[in-house]
């Protein structure tokens, strides 16, 4: 099984100016099963885009998307619903994802029943089962989600993106919502039902050292692209694009301490999307950029098999 | 001993209607020229304590108990008067959110004038007053600037904006509510080294507070963590960061992953979830998720002591441990 993203493009029509916004300026990657891929990048960078097209909620302008050999935007087939119970998305900030009126309870067995997934009288037990598999007490089924805290009510909704029994995780910045001390413990748990169910993970992140922890490859996206793509441990520690390692120096270190820290500081900000710069979209904020970065356009080159990265002046 | 030009003793923080307690106790200095982190999570009265000092506490909580001293003068006894002279004008605030610490319908120019206005100072040309605390903070084109909306800026520049507000009047103390939370990682960096350049240059206090442990550590002088309403260890940064004594503090460093960690093993978590603050009785509020907790720990309130690193308040300091 593998997660294939081919030169996908998305644009939005502006509401108001004519000018339309590249969310995504042609994406590619495989994803094998089994694996994390970390997706880093700050806001407006079209990470969650991405995520909310692998599971189906935006369409490409144009491109491609498949899992498992089949296309997820195929219409021709009729097996959309079987399709997405296969990929699920767990999001950000529980609060808004789970319905407040809803028992954590039903929300988790309305999942089951919508795929089929369980004759009628066993719904039940899948949903004590799910609940215990991200430890939740079963005493604890019949609450609200008011009536949790924010690590329960991010457990619940990992729950109930597991309802369905997907092969492949989409969780988009599912930390970064959490207070410091329970944030670990959510991370563990990811790790553990990766390795417990086999799953496929897309962790989502603006915080690398999360994306560290858990990630088996590393895209960095920059303004709808992705600018250096490889396994965690190259890309961390032998960073080659300049957009790379300012986000590696601009990670809170707490390691080394007192008020004397140079900070390496990266000029300017992200430019608009609606106006994208030419050639290389990173040029003007780039330390080592050229007359001719603001000229050609950068894809993604291998430079060694594990390691590729979309800059002209990395030899 | 110099004399601290900011002593909160023994803040109590309430609810009005029921009397619950939200902050428990909590006394500190600052000095002048000094930086002070308040690390804690959600709930622990890191903000009620920051709020408390400029008497913006939100409708229905309040003040119970406690001093808060600022050259001689005591804010929480002050008349509304005096208070508003102070704030502002000697201690001034900067917020998390630009987006709604600043008036969306109001032109920038206007809204950092007011602020001139309100205080009465005599600064014979305001206009340029402004414009050169634009600049200042590295806002381009600061004369357009005032003539544009908050909406046309991006959030890294809002922030700089609340920034150069913040610094309009030259306070002696700046008080920082998680200023940088809402910015992107590589954004962060640009106003965190600019709040620590303004800071060194106008040699100004300052309070951060803040749940990241990893932008205070190279922030600050000093570090003061809160849980559950109450302080629970207090030191120098390097102390707190290299030799925590409460096991919370311990807790929460180690949760955080280290670069360093090539194997990438298993994050330390501290399990359950913190209390409410007024749900604590005679007993120490970390006890229930303590891994050293013993029976005293449940039966007892441990105080601040001083210990040969820092200031806790515990009973089983990790480094009598060894």
């Amino acid at each position: 099984m593998t997660l294939l993203i081919s030169e996908v493009k998305k644009q939005y029509k502006g509401r108001l100016s004519k000018t339309p916004i590249n969310a995504l300026n042609g994406i590619d990657f495989t994803l094998e099963s089994g694996k994390t891929l970390g997706i880093v990048g700050e806001s407006g960078c079209g990470k969650s885009t991405l995520a909310r097209m692998i599971v189906g909620l935006e369409s490409p302008t144009s491109g491609q998307v498949s899992w498992n050999g089949e296309g997820i935007f195929d219409k021709t087939k009729n097996i959309f619903k079987k399709k997405h119970s296969r990929i699920q998305l767990v999001f950000q900030d529980p609060y808004s994802s789970l319905n407040p009126r809803q028992r954590i309870g039903d929300a988790i067995a309305e999942v089951v029943s919508v795929h089929n997934l369980r004759p009628q009288k066993e719904i039940e037990g899948r949903v004590l089962e799910l609940l215990g598999e991200v430890g939740i007490a079963a005493d604890m089924r019949n609450r609200y989600p008011h009536q949790l805290s924010g690590g329960q009510r991010q457990r619940v909704s990992i729950a109930r993106a597991l309802a369905s029994e997907p092969q492949l995780l989409v969780l988009d910045e599912p930390v970064s919502a959490l207070d410091v001390s329970v944030r670990a413990e959510v991370m563990n748990l990811l790790i553990d039902l990766r390795e417990k169910l086999g799953l496929t993970y897309i962790f989502i992140s603006h915080d690398l050292s999360m994306i560290r922890h858990i990630s088996d490859e590393i895209a960095v996206m920059y303004l709808g692209k992705i600018v250096e793509y490889g396994t965690w441990d190259e890309v961390l520690e032998n960073p080659l694009h300049q957009y790379t390692k300012a986000l590696i120096a601009a990670m809170p270190d707490h390691t080394t301490f007192g008020n004397s820290r140079e900070y390496k500081l990266l000029s300017g900000e992200v430019p608009n999307p609606a106006n994208m710069p030419t050639g290389c979209a990173f040029h003007m904020r780039c330390s080592i950029a050229t007359p001719s970065c603001s000229e050609n356009i950068q894809s993604l080159r291998d430079i060694s098999g594990r390691h590729s990265v979309a800059c002209q002046e990395v030899r | 001993m110099t004399t601290p030009l900011l002593s909160i003793k023994n803040l109590q923080v309430q609810t009005s209607h029921d009397h619950r307690a939200l902050v428990n106790g909590v006394s500190f200095d600052i000095l002048p020229g000094e930086a002070l982190g308040v690390v804690g999570e959600s709930g622990s009265g890191k903000t009620l304590t920051a709020l408390s000092i400029l008497g913006l506490l939100p409708r229905g909580v309040e003040i119970a108990s406690g001093e808060i001293n600022y050259h001689g003068t005591d804010l929480v006894s002050t008349d509304r008067e005096t208070l508003r002279n102070i704030r502002g004008n000697k201690i001034s605030m900067m917020y998390q959110d630009p987006m709604t610490a600043l008036n969306p319908v109001m032109k920038l120019g206007d809204q950092l004038l007011e602020v001139l206005d309100s205080h009465k100072v005599d600064i014979s040309d305001r206009q340029s007053h402004v414009i050169a605390a634009l600049k200042d903070v590295g806002i381009p084109d600061p004369q357009r600037a005032m003539d544009s909306y908050p909406h046309e800026f991006s959030g890294g520049m809002r922030q700089r904006i609340i920034i150069a507000m913040a610094l309009l009047l030259s306070p002696e103390l700046i008080i920082a509510d998680e200023p940088t939370t809402a910015l992107d990682v590589t954004i962060q960096q640009q106003i965190l080294a600019l709040v620590s350049e303004e800071r060194r240059k106008r040699k100004m206090s300052m309070l951060w507070i803040t749940h990241d442990l990893g932008v205070v550590a190279n922030l600050v002088d000093k570090v003061i963590v809160m849980y559950a309403g109450r302080i629970v260890e207090s030191g120098t940064t390097a102390e707190i960061f290299s030799n925590p004594q409460h096991p919370y503090t311990a807790g929460l460093l180690a949760s955080l992953p280290k670069a360093s960690d090539r194997n990438r093993t298993r994050l330390v978590s501290i399990p359950g979830i913190p209390p409410k603050p007024w749900s604590i009785g005679n007993s120490c509020a970390f006890a229930d998720r303590c891994q050293f907790a013993t029976e005293k720990c449940k039966n007892e309130l441990p105080t601040l002591k001083e210990n040969s690193k820092t200031v806790a308040a515990c009973f089983n300091l990790i480094g009598e441990k060894k």
